[in-house]
């Protein structure tokens, strides 16, 4: 995957997610599968916790029906953070972090199954691929060719869809130019149909992710650890704005 | 010059065995002309005879040494070498450094000990040795050179100390 | 008794100990010594035989075949799930690493700290240091997801130019538990070599050449002994502080980590002790298993022996409840909310009741029963006490590992861990450390002889006013 070139301009990945705006609908989740060529895990062992889904949509809420307020929905995803947890505890170098898109990789050729980077990652965002899920026809004709299908005893996690990065990067250099604000999107934002996932360079002061994070709302998940995550919330609720 | 006779003495008991070692150098054999084996450990103190040098200390530092210098290497060599960025932490980190250099010492210091006894005893070595099994029984046995004319001498001396047996020492398969 | 010539031998004080009931004062021929041992060798019952072939179908169904299985569909068909991505595969390898440090205690600590009672039974636990490292290994393979690429944790020099993490717990795991194997297999060959050499003496046949080759043509020379002691000292010595940074940097796999209950300071020392804990206890079984099965070792192990273990599983049991409770009093007083809600998890979850029994097991039995010396020197007692308090241990290490990893900082994903194949490949391990072990007592001389007569050889009696007491020589 990409070679760490001295050339390639360095570019900072980043995401808003306003959990006003998402209702839930899941189709981030959808989208991320269709284009990660993530497996389906058959309904036993999703209900036993080893769904693989990239990307999970938590819910919550607050009162007991039928007074019921306030359910936010907050997608989680990995966070890609500038300290990663899950970086310096793998024992093969597979989790490491991209110099030139500054996000986090797991490299699955690498990938021995030890499973400390699961347990070490606070946001419990990365799955394991804990069998060789089957793809009956034509299922198989889904898949995406950019991307690699794993094989059992190795981990994987949300990639920020790094083929689409790579290609648009590619197509920018060789037309010498920058990539400009909107023109690389993952696939979980551009699914989304109200916009609450907005994906851009965070190194840009000019893009609407940058001009976003700066919102009163905007806040990290579990932020007191220090995994510095590239991966801005904005609060929703009735009491946004103020510490709800 | 007469001929130069071997002979192995077995005793049952320490006292016997030191005082005929302390006959033997009076009838003139040389401290390396003799040889005590033994079923437990004897110490040149309590045997009275020259302390041994060995070389396992030595070659066990140095082998903490080169333990040492290979967790240099794997904690700082390899990662200057090849770098990879990882979580936020730096290429070479004092505390895991640590870890890597004690394990790395410890276990050159370990395997070189072990090696250097091997070293120093010359083992494994299968050729023909002079022994008799009643050793491992607990016995020890006085394995002396001398002369043929002094051979019944110390023979008598020897029996009248308390040996057991007194045999002509031949190279035999263990 | 002898009545006359000799009366320092006698023991004839009013309420003290018959001296010959310590094997120190009760020496015998070394020749008859080593014909016991080789006698205990050799002597298989049918008995022998049945349980063997009995454990060798369960290694053969539940590791070997259970564990082809598991390799070949992949790790689904464990029970690891999220987010208790480790389970009983760790514990396991956490456990049989703690097994292991009993063999160095005994051989190492107790010899540096010159305490004669180690003398009998040293090889004996050593080969469970051995053994016990033998199913940690098979443990930490089976729980990896490509166990066949486990070769890249080696550091080896390589055209993609990579290397392993040592930023990584798990990266010093791997070299601390390899040093740790490679020391003590030879530190437990060391001592054995002049067995050895007495076996060769005393076997003909198939033996003969096994242990002629074994044995390295030692001798018994001068020389050979002094650099086998000077060897073997310096073993003593280092491999005491190798035992302690082992089951520590095991300890760091865990504390390292961000989880909570796991990030703990203490986990370093406490899970040391733990290890002594269930090693001595396992060192307590094996030795009245040897004892009880084996032909002549009425010997060499006595109600003594048990007697010291039994006090040092209870000193053990108290600094292990200390260490506990600094690290439960510690997170329960000042910890973050999620540590909190772990706690009460521990106690009142699901599995409270094996909080609740390892503590039992661990604390309460300990202290309920091995103050007393009658207990203690009782060998169906101290063997039902070590089982329990392994029992217990093995608790501990499941509460740390998949019962605390279900309570991490995301509530959504929160969700209990059931075993499913592991149970299978736990007996599997059991029964080939059983097997093995079994193996080992009819090829290699149980008893360390020649240590068992310097031992004798130093003990005497004498008499101080009106007691006749013993003494210990120094003759090393």
């Amino acid at each position: 995957m990409g070679t760490q070139s001295a050339t390639t301009s360095v570019y900072k990945w980043g995401m808003v997610i306003d959990q006003d705006l998402c209702i839930g609908c899941q189709a981030c989740v959808t989208a991320c599968v269709m284009e990660n060529n993530i497996s389906f895990v058959g309904e036993a062992d999703a209900g036993y916790g080893r769904t693989m889904h990239w990307i999970r949509i938590e819910r919550f809420w607050e009162g007991a029906y039928p007074d019921v307020k306030n359910t936010p929905f907050q997608p989680v995803l990995c966070q890609h953070c500038e300290h990663a947890p899950c970086e310096p505890v793998c024992p093969v170098f597979a989790a490491v972090h991209s110099l030139s898109q500054k996000t986090n990789l797991q490299v699955y050729n690498r990938c021995v199954g030890t499973r400390y980077c699961a347990n070490n990652c606070p946001y419990q965002v990365r799955v394991f691929n804990w069998s060789d899920f089957s793809r009956p026809e034509p299922l198989s004709n889904m898949l995406h060719p950019d991307v690699t299908v794993r094989r059992r005893g190795v981990m994987e996690k949300c990639t920020f869809c790094l083929q689409r990065l790579l290609q648009a990067e590619d197509k920018a250099s060789s037309d010498g130019r920058q990539l400009a604000d909107g023109e690389v999107i993952t696939a979980c934002a551009q699914a989304c149909p109200t916009n609450a996932i907005v994906f851009g360079r965070i190194d840009d002061p000019t893009s609407q992710v940058s001009h976003l994070a700066a919102d009163g709302r905007a806040v990290h998940l579990l932020e007191d650890l220090g995994t510095l995550p590239s991966i801005t919330y904005l609060k929703g609720g009735p009491s946004y704005g103020r510490n709800g | 010059m007469s001929e130069i006779k071997t002979f192995l003495a077995l005793f049952d008991e320490i006292d016997p065995a030191v005082a005929a070692i302390d006959r033997l150098r009076e009838q003139g054999v040389k401290d390396d002309q003799m040889n005590v084996i033994s079923g437990i450990p004897l110490t040149d103190h309590i045997l009275g005879r020259p302390r041994i040098w060995s070389n396992v200390p030595r070659l066990a530092l140095g082998g903490a040494v080169a333990g040492m210098l290979f967790g240099i290497f794997l904690a700082a060599g390899i990662t200057n070498l090849y770098p990879l960025k990882i979580g936020g932490q730096g290429l070479v980190n004092g505390a895991p450094t640590v870890v890597l250099l004690f394990e790395m010492t410890m276990l050159g210091l370990l395997a070189s000990t072990f090696i250097g006894v091997f070293l120093d005893s010359t083992f494994p070595s299968y050729r023909p040795k002079e022994y008799i099994a009643d050793i491992s029984d607990g016995k020890i046995a006085i394995l002396y050179s001398i002369q043929e004319e002094k051979v019944s001498e110390v023979e008598n001396m020897l029996n009248s100390l308390g040996a057991q047996s007194i045999t002509p020492s031949e190279r035999q398969p263990l | 008794m002898v009545a006359t010539a000799e009366p320092l031998k006698q023991a004839h004080t009013v309420g003290a100990e018959d001296p010959h009931e310590h094997l120190m004062l009760d020496p015998k021929p070394r020749g008859e010594m080593n014909g016991m041992v080789m006698d205990a060798m050799h002597t298989t019952s049918w008995k022998f035989w049945v349980v063997a072939v009995f454990l060798g179908l369960i290694v053969l169904t539940c590791l070997l075949i259970s564990w082809g299985y598991l390799i070949a569909e992949g790790l689904g068909v464990a029970g690891v799930n999220r987010p208790s991505f480790w389970g009983i595969f760790l514990v396991n390898t956490v456990y049989w690493i703690g097994i292991s440090h009993a063999g160095t205690f005994v051989s190492a600590l107790l010899r540096v700290m010159k305490a004669e009672f180690r003398r009998p039974f040293t090889r004996a636990a050593e080969l469970m240091t051995t053994f016990g490292l033998i199913q940690a290994g098979f443990s930490i393979f089976m729980h990896m997801g490509r166990v066949w690429l486990a070769y890249w944790l080696f550091p080896y020099p390589n055209v993609r130019t990579l290397w392993p993490n040592f930023h990584s717990p798990l990266g010093w795991d791997f070299l601390a538990i390899n040093t740790y194997l490679m020391a003590s297999t030879m530190y437990l060959f060391l001592p054995l070599i002049p067995d050895l050499a007495m076996a060769r003496d005393r076997s003909t046949g198939w033996r003969k050449v096994f242990y002629r080759i074994l044995s390295l043509g030692f001798r018994g020379t001068e020389g050979e002994w002094t650099h086998l002691r000077t060897g073997m000292t310096i073993f003593a010595w280092a491999i005491i502080p190798v035992m302690f940074s082992v089951h520590t940097i095991v300890a760091w796999d865990f504390a390292a980590a961000t989880r909570p209950g796991w990030s703990s300071t203490i986990f370093g020392p406490y899970f040391v002790i733990g290890a002594l804990q269930s090693g001595i206890a396992a060192v307590g079984m094996v030795v009245v298993l040897i004892r009880a099965t084996m032909k002549n070792m009425k010997y060499f192990i006595r109600p003594e022996h048990l007697d010291a273990l039994g006090k040092l599983m209870l000193i053990v049991s108290m600094i292990w409840a200390y260490f506990f409770f600094n690290d439960y009093l510690v997170q329960w007083y000042g910890g973050d909310k999620f540590t909190q809600m772990l706690l009460e998890f521990h106690e009142k979850g699901p599995m409270g009741w094996m909080w609740f029994g390892m503590l039992i097991c661990n604390v309460a039995i300990p202290f309920l029963t091995l103050w007393n010396k009658k207990i203690r020197r009782n060998p169906s007692m101290l063997f039902t006490i070590g089982l329990l308090i392994n029992v217990g241990m093995w608790f501990e290490r499941y509460i740390i590992i998949p019962v605390s990893l279900t309570i991490n900082r995301m509530p959504f994903t929160w969700k209990l861990y059931f075993p499913r194949i592991e149970i299978l490949l736990s007996i599997g391990t059991l029964a080939f450390f059983v097997l093995i072990y079994m193996i080992a007592s009819r090829l290699i001389p149980l008893v360390p002889v020649w240590e068992v007569q310097e031992g004798q050889l130093a003990h005497g009696l004498r008499k101080v006013g009106k007691a006749e007491v013993k003494t210990v020589s120094e003759i090393e």
